[in-house]
């Protein structure tokens, strides 16, 4: 592979969107392929084989041929509410599951860059920090400040845009409470039973890196399960 | 399914070749059986043999190192190799777990 074929496939996977690589096994050569942009003559031919590889997130060699296909799919985006202290153990758990992290938190000396370097802090109430973030069904949210006026507006959010994962921290007592002013505003039940909460598996720990252990456990657990 | 929890191998081995190391890139491209690491797990090597990723989980990795050195060495661009439980050598570099793979080594050409 040549260096420069390996810059632009890391490039690509900064810009966190699907494409595929496709090596002559004969020849070495190796070839980038983004949706909705021409392949080489060569390839031309296996468009539709190297389409159906990169659509359903495949790896593997096109039968008949000497060419494998390898695939990069989008990172799971999760989106932290609460810059808490058990936010920063799970950058740190996150940080090897290649998942794309953004922490939102109003209060300015939680949500410092001192105490998450290096990821996206939005220091904005939810429904401003939302404006500015991508959301979908392949988005998770991670609600950690069990205090209404911040979590509830960004569970509303990730319920009505039916994002995977949904948890909440906070006891029984306050995830039922919970429940019933999601139930005033008029979610259904499925919807509020969706929801993790107390969010984690249980681990028996009580410490933030064991809770935050417990919570980035059920998410992939989730994630791998969809 | 892919794994979405992706490594960061090929940026590291990125990080390598900016360091004047030659580096050998081996990704499996077939499995058969219950091979340990699927379909595109990486590993890369550097002329001294250092390694980092997996191919396997542990069984055929001095295998492969060897194999990329001597690739390093004769400054060859690639090679495919497989290694099947059946082999003669099985007992000393096979998969442990009866599994098969077909790994692809390729120099990373700066």
């Amino acid at each position: 592979m040549k260096i420069e074929t390996l810059k632009k496939i890391i490039e690509n996977k900064k810009k966190h969107f699907k494409f595929s690589i496709i090596t002559d096994l004969s020849t070495g050569e190796t070839e980038i392929f983004e949706k909705d942009l021409p392949l080489n003559e060569k390839l031309e031919k296996y468009s539709k084989q190297i389409n159906d590889f990169c659509e359903s997130k495949k790896n593997g060699i096109i039968n008949n041929s000497n060419l494998f296909v390898e695939t990069f799919v989008r990172p799971i985006k999760i989106i932290i509410v609460g810059a808490v202290h058990i936010a920063q153990y799970l950058v740190d758990y996150a940080k090897n599951l290649n998942f794309e992290i953004h922490i939102i938190d109003p209060r300015g000396y939680f949500a410092s860059e001192k105490r998450f370097p290096n990821v996206n802090i939005i220091n904005k109430w939810p429904e401003e920090a939302f404006k500015e973030l991508e959301t979908n069904e392949s988005t998770a949210l991670i609600a950690l400040t069990h205090d209404p006026k911040i979590d509830d507006p960004a569970l509303k959010h990730a319920l009505d845009r039916r994002f995977y994962y949904i948890g909440a921290l906070g006891s029984k007592k306050t995830h039922s409470s919970r429940c019933d002013r999601l139930k005033e505003a008029g979610y259904s039940n499925e919807q509020i039973d969706s929801i993790h909460g107390p969010i984690g598996i249980k681990l028996g720990g009580k410490s933030a890196s064991e809770i935050a252990l417990s919570i980035i456990s059920q998410l992939v657990l989730i994630t791998n399960n969809r | 399914m892919i794994n979405p929890f992706d490594e960061k191998i090929l940026e590291e081995a990125y990080d390598w070749v900016q360091t004047n190391q030659k580096v050998a890139l081996v990704t499996v491209i077939q499995t058969w059986g219950s091979s340990p690491r699927q379909t595109g797990s990486r590993m890369i090597v550097n002329e001294k043999g250092d390694f980092s990723g997996s191919i396997s989980g542990g069984c055929v990795e001095s295998s492969v190192v060897s194999e990329c050195i001597e690739l390093l060495k004769n400054d060859q661009p690639f090679k495919k190799i497989e290694f099947k439980v059946s082999n003669e050598k099985a007992w000393e570099i096979g998969l442990a777990c009866g599994g098969e793979i077909a790994v692809f080594i390729e120099q990373i050409k700066s």
